[in-house]
């Protein structure tokens, strides 16, 4: 491992949570799509969406009839003592023809580096990988070929990551939701509801969400416990504890983050200079209309960057959470 | 309570000023039954040509969900029970009925779902009520979501030799839907002008005295006189 790498075109991974939705990212020009099973192997398990296997199947075949690739997402962590229904899903994936798993547990990667050693590897944003030392492990141990990064790293610093792991390939988040803690290490949702993204695939799960209109606004319950007043016509956000508004010194404010969208569509060139192989969107939760309207965004801002024309000016600012938007830790403002 | 409306405590969701409304006033003398076979007829196209809404909302059928278009005297009434479904309007619906209920003007619960605008986008800017159960709500829009809906393709592909005469009068009447809302628009604008001029000029004395309110308040911590 060690030089650095020329800038590459990078791969645009878009996510699909349902059949139709992976359509209108491979037709507005995804490269890749990322998807996952119904069921708790997934960190996106919510109700109604997701892939049964003749749906996933289908779904590859479309997607690889356009010359784009499909990605599984199997990025919970297994229950201790049950690892079957994770060892099944990557047995589908390999079966159904995808063309890389997203993995997070070091013990299902090693599952699958060992029985399905013809099956690409990628490191799921879950595992925290952060740092060279780690993703080499990754790398050199399960043969894993791409690592996605956690969002809390500056352009620079992905730079230097880069520069000092190649061959092995980094993909970055470009877009959508934000999570203020160290991913899959995350345990704020599992003390109100005691269910969490790492081992049930979901985050504040809808069935312990109420929404209570009144005139003074809306009010968003979490498990009975109040996490947000939004006034009326003020732009909501995600009913989450790390985006729940809080009394503190007789103020009420977000404590943890502020229900805002990651967008670095004007920092495209910087990431792909930094030796990027791939730009990942978030939002496997969403509609088809916010996949459709992403990916033609970015789209249009990578070829753009590639041909070496100025950047679009494009407004996501209706589909972004709070109609907010930021660059996150790639700028690092704040500091 | 007024026709159409939920038995809620809930702030009624205000319709916009719209041709839907307008059509909605028309018709109030109506009983929403008249309007039952339209209902059916989508029923059965969704069983056709959309069985996976069904399957996707397969742990849910036990889980009825009122669709309430805020601009129209009348909701309607989702079952979403596999092995039984129903979509019936009604005048009304008591809440207890109903596992959780979605108000929003009639042109964005259909937007929504033929996939053209994103349920969490309608959420965040607040032009989607829900209420109740989110669980139910969350699965029943990724299930419509995720079946590719084309209410004009779908609708016209059920009519058989006549789905080209509907397409077209379909087509033709979206058009004259588009051209009057943008007509309203224009119309809601010059009848709301002066409102919004007081509003804006209120807006502006409000952060004046809001700046004024800071500066004394930072003088009175400094020990100055507030």
């Amino acid at each position: 491992m060690g030089s650095t790498l020329p800038p590459t075109r990078p791969e645009l991974v878009c996510p699909a949570g349902t059949p139709a939705a992976l359509k209108s990212a491979v037709d507005a020009g995804a490269d890749c799509v990322y998807v996952g099973f119904r069921d708790e192997t997934n960190a996106r398990n919510f109700p109604g969406l997701n892939f049964n296997r003749k749906e996933l199947g289908e779904g590859i075949a479309y997607a690889h009839d356009k010359g784009a690739k499909v990605l599984v997402a199997i990025n919970t962590f297994p229950r201790a003592g049950t690892p079957e229904l994770w060892h099944q899903a990557v047995a589908d994936a390999a079966r159904l023809k995808a063309d890389a798993v997203i993995l997070a547990d070091i013990g299902l990667i090693e599952h699958a580096a060992r029985v399905h050693p013809e099956l690409r590897l990628h490191l799921s944003v879950q595992a925290a990988a952060s740092n060279p030392a780690a993703i080499a492990f990754y790398a050199e141990r399960f043969g894993v070929k791409r690592v996605v990064l956690p969002r809390v790293l500056t352009v620079q610093e992905i730079a230097t990551i880069n520069a000092r792991i190649a061959p092995v390939e980094t993909e970055v988040f470009v877009f959508g939701g934000l999570c203020v803690m160290a991913e899959g290490r995350c345990a704020l949702s599992s003390y109100v509801t005691g269910q969490s993204p790492n081992m049930n695939g979901v985050c504040s799960p809808a069935g312990e969400v109420r929404y209570t209109e009144t005139h003074a606004g809306v009010t968003s319950e979490l498990s009975g416990f109040t996490i947000n007043k939004f006034a009326p016509n003020e732009p909501a956000g995600y009913p989450t504890l790390c985006k729940g508004r809080f009394i503190a010194r007789d103020k009420a404010s977000y404590l943890f983050e502020e229900p805002t969208s990651l967008n670095t569509l004007n920092i495209l060139p910087d990431l792909i200079k930094a030796g990027v192989t791939a730009f990942k969107i978030e939002g496997r939760q969403r509609g088809r209309a916010y996949v459709a309207a992403v990916v033609q965004a970015f789209r249009a801002g990578v070829d753009a960057v590639m041909a070496g024309r100025p950047l679009p000016d494009i407004d996501l600012d209706r589909i972004t959470e709070g109609g907010k938007q930021t660059t996150g830790a790639y700028e690092k403002a704040w500091r | 309570m007024r026709p159409g409306q939920v038995r809620s405590a809930a702030k009624p969701a205000t319709p916009p000023f719209s041709p839907v409304l307008l059509l909605g006033l028309a018709l109030k003398p109506m009983r929403p039954q008249v309007l039952q076979p339209i209902f059916d007829a989508m029923l059965r196209m969704i069983r056709r040509r959309h069985p996976d809404i069904l399957e996707r909302m397969a742990d849910y059928a036990d889980r009825p969900v009122c669709i309430d278009p805020t601009d129209l005297p009348f909701v309607i009434l989702l079952d979403p029970n596999p092995e039984a479904p129903a979509l019936i309007v009604r005048r009304e619906i008591d809440p207890e009925e109903v596992a959780a209920t979605i108000h929003g003007p009639l042109a964005t619960l259909i937007a929504l779902a033929e996939g053209k605008v994103d349920g969490d986008a309608l959420f965040f800017s607040r032009r989607l009520i829900i209420e109740g159960d989110t669980e139910v709500v969350v699965a029943l829009r990724n299930a419509i979501d995720g079946a590719g809906i084309d209410l004009v393709e779908d609708m016209s592909a059920q009519l058989g030799p006549f789905g080209k005469a509907f397409r077209g009068l379909a087509g033709a009447a979206i058009g004259l839907a588009d051209r009057m809302q943008a007509d309203f628009e224009t119309l809601r604008a010059a009848l709301i002008a002066p409102a919004v001029k007081d509003v804006d000029a209120q807006s502006a004395r409000i952060a004046a005295l809001e700046g004024e309110l800071k500066q004394l308040r930072k003088a009175a911590r400094r020990g100055g006189v507030a």
